[in-house]
């Protein structure tokens, strides 16, 4: 991405479009206008939307654009500090403490008496507990990195309400705290995403620090030209079809529709089966690449004539 | 401008913080207006955050800026027109004066579209518009509206008499019809305000009255709204008591599992042992009083109980007059309405039998209730001078963790007539009255408390 400089934004924004579709990734308007802005205010994004619509690709696009690393955290239940933030290389410090006992001797030697001793001994705290004997975990990797880092905080609604808290501080100021350090503060702040796939409501006070975004199911173009990118050597009429067909689906009543992630996975397929065009037998027999419920399955089955009607005729 | 935007968003029901407004001047800062699409994804990431939000952001966006970027265009204008100054209210005297010269009338004359919108925008900036709260002050607004912009010359030229010779008649005509669409208008540009800034007055304060109005007395008209204000409240609720659980399950530390387990390794604690905190399953029974006098009130508690099923998992319930019947799966196979209707059709028909309805309940669940049941009763105590049970309830209290009563008359109305609620408010542990939903939820929210 360009630097903010005299472009106007429009003009930043069209050319992060532009650059984000060389990494493979198309981007509406909307997630052109996130990422310009969350550089523009040094914001997180917090991004929903239903699962496979691109939420994680999008963190994944932008690390590619930016050319800096891609630090992931996945979220779960029981995530803490200990595996997101830090941990003390425990078998280093019991290393460190043996050499220590081997050397004590020799360093105690000129001591005149106790308080000497102690003394002396005080100058090897600080070591003990010093970055060399941190395990840097990807939140502080994120802050550590030298010249910014793009941080991808998955599915934020997985973990606990306690972690959502404990995230605040890193969030608003990019920075924080190690009891036996101090306070770490990045120099370049990373570019952090955040995605939930809205399985709990995410608490205000994390709203409230971060840009919204919520990527939807894509539009009928915008999935055409997304299948085109990453499949050069699908015939236009095959994915035109598709695109139509994946849409209307879209439009029943499932308990869950397919996203995009779906939709390449069965034109990959449909491809594999060098199919030109939707057939009844060929859909039937793949359509448990696009659904994920056997209940989906069998109430669509009688339908998926109708739909390849459809789909072939607008195309 | 972007602050009266906000307005109108925190008048729909999106919440907005500081902070926000803060964020979204930035944005705005970063953004400029030229685009209004750009605008609008921008801000609505400052400001909208989550789907519904975004929903009524959109709607709100459209409808503010549609007016607003009109009156834009004019302002380019009126730079070269006046002086520009910080304070957007003295800009708009200033406009007013700047165009003092030209009257409505010569406007209207020379149908200048851009100056007419002018003088429309500011005037709708000197009455503060944004400050509209109610419908019935359309009128209000309309008039100072039109009197800013100097309707009364018009009106001057229209009524004063002249010669009577055919072109100006016509001139009246043109005149009067401009006149006609002017005040359409600014009834139009009012109207708009009124749905930006009140979109949710109306209804929040319905909410609000309803919240404290007593359940017997609440209309059928409003039993919609009551619905959705049952089942919010009932959410709220459930995440408030639910975080606690999961709380609970943890545990404390075991120490003496836990040193006993970590001798294989020398002592060191290293495999640390949690004590899990017995989940107690509460369970309650709810009897409600169906009888005319009563049923409203119970039509709403059987809701709520219901809503909340995710706290207190386990309800049964049961619906009684004369005869005592259960109630439990009727609710849960049908939908609130349906069961709700049922319920009172086939137990509200007759007169109450507390000792009846009392011991029959002893006879079926008895033997069910043990010391984790929290036996709810809902009823005006009226026995029609019958047998009270208050013997039978007396022995449900001895075996049940708690009984609890609620009333839906107010204090002072019990024990007169045939009211029994002395000796049937000895046989239990808190004798509340229940008459509005607040007092329904405190109530469910001390059950779960202690439940949970």
């Amino acid at each position: 991405m360009p630097k903010l400089s005299k472009l106007s934004s429009e003009e930043v924004i069209n050319s992060a479009k532009k650059e984000l579709e060389g990494h493979g990734y198309i981007a509406s308007d909307e997630i052109a206008t996130a990422l310009y802005l969350a550089q523009a205010l040094i914001k997180p994004i917090l991004i929903e939307g239903p699962p496979g619509v691109g939420k994680t690709e999008l963190a994944i696009a932008t690390s590619k654009l930016l050319g800096k690393p891609l630090i992931r955290l996945q979220c779960y239940e029981g995530l803490d500090e200990s595996k997101a933030l830090y941990e003390w290389k425990y078998g280093k410090q019991l290393l460190y403490t043996q050499v220590l006992k081997e050397k004590l001797s020799d360093i105690l030697e000129d001591a005149g008496d106790l308080s000497q001793a102690v003394d002396k001994l005080h100058a090897f705290d600080d070591v003990f507990f010093s970055e060399d004997f941190v395990e840097p975990r990807p939140l502080l990797k994120a802050l550590w990195e030298k010249n910014g880092a793009v941080l991808l905080i998955d599915e934020i609604d997985k973990s606990d309400q306690e972690f959502e808290a404990f995230l605040l501080e890193i969030l608003q100021d990019y920075q924080i705290s190690i009891p036996e350090i101090g306070t770490v503060r990045a120099k370049v702040p990373p570019v952090v995403f955040l995605t939930s796939n809205n399985t709990r409501e995410i608490g205000d006070a994390l709203k409230r620090r971060c840009l919204h975004l919520y990527i939807p199911f894509p539009e009928h173009k915008l999935e055409q030209k997304i299948i085109r990118t990453q499949m050069p050597d699908v015939p236009q009429s095959l994915s035109k079809q598709i695109v139509n067909f994946v849409q209307s689906l879209r439009g029943m009543d499932l308990k869950k529709l397919p996203s995009i992630s779906e939709t390449l996975d069965w034109t990959r397929a449909l491809v594999l089966l060098n199919a030109t065009e939707l057939e009844p037998h060929l859909v039937r027999s793949t359509l448990n690449l696009l659904l994920k419920f056997q209940d989906d399955i069998e109430h669509t089955n009688p339908e998926v004539p109708t739909l390849i009607r459809n789909a072939i005729k607008d195309s | 401008m972007l602050s009266d935007f906000i307005k109108a968003l925190r008048s729909s029901n999106v919440t907005v913080s500081t902070a926000e407004s803060i964020d979204a001047n930035k944005v705005l800062a970063t953004v400029g207006i030229e685009n209004k699409l750009l605008l609008k994804h921008a801000l609505s990431m400052a400001l909208a955050k989550g789907i519904d939000d975004k929903k009524i952001f959109n709607k709100c966006f459209d409808l503010f800026f549609d007016q607003n970027m009109r009156l834009d265009e004019t302002k380019d204008h009126d730079r070269q027109l006046s002086v520009e100054s910080e304070d957007e209210h003295t800009k708009a005297a200033d406009v007013l004066n700047s165009l003092e010269g030209e009257t409505l009338l010569s406007i209207l004359e020379s149908d200048d579209q851009i100056a007419l919108q002018q003088l429309l925008a500011a005037a709708v900036q000197d009455v503060q518009l944004q400050n509209i709260r109610i419908f019935t002050q359309r009128g209000v607004y309309m008039r100072r509206i039109l009197e800013k912009i100097g309707i009364d010359t018009v009106d001057e030229r229209l009524y004063t008499p002249t010669d009577n010779d055919d072109a100006e008649k016509s001139d009246f005509e043109t005149l009067k019809n401009l006149k006609a669409s002017l005040i359409e208008d600014v009834a139009n540009i009012v109207d708009k305000n009124l749905l930006l800034y009140t979109a949710n007055g109306a209804n929040n304060l319905r909410q609000e009255i309803l919240q404290k109005t007593p359940l017997a007395r609440i209309e059928v008209r409003d039993f919609k709204v009551m619905k959705q204000l049952v089942s919010k409240l009932a959410k709220k609720l459930t995440s408030i008591h639910s975080r606690r659980r999961r709380k609970a399950k943890r545990g404390y530390l075991d120490v003496r599992q836990t040193i006993r387990k970590n001798i294989q390794y020398d002592g060191i604690m290293f495999d640390t042992i949690w004590k899990r905190v017995q989940i107690d399953r509460p369970k309650v029974i709810a009897i409600c009083d169906v009888s005319g006098s009563v049923s409203q009130v119970a039509r709403f508690l059987l809701l709520f109980l219901y809503s909340v099923s995710e706290i207190i998992p386990k309800v049964r319930s049961f619906a009684f007059s004369n005869v005592l019947g259960e109630v439990t799966e009727l609710f849960e196979n049908n939908s609130a309405e349906v069961a709700l209707a049922e319920t009172i059709k086939k137990w509200g028909s007759g007169s109450t039998d507390y000792g009846g309805a009392l011991s029959e309940l002893e006879r079926v669940v008895g033997h069910e209730i043990d010391h984790r049941t929290t036996v709810l009763i809902l009823g005006d105590a009226r026995s029609n001078y019958g047998d009270p049970g208050h013997l039978a309830l007396r022995r449900i209290h001895n075996r049940a963790k708690k009984v609890i009563w609620l009333n839906p008359e107010p204090r002072s109305f019990w024990d007169t007539g045939d009211s029994e609620m002395q000796k049937l408010g000895a046989c239990c542990d808190r004798v509340e009255p229940c008459r509005t939903l607040n007092h329904l939820e405190r109530i469910i929210s001390d059950i779960a408390r202690t439940a949970a």
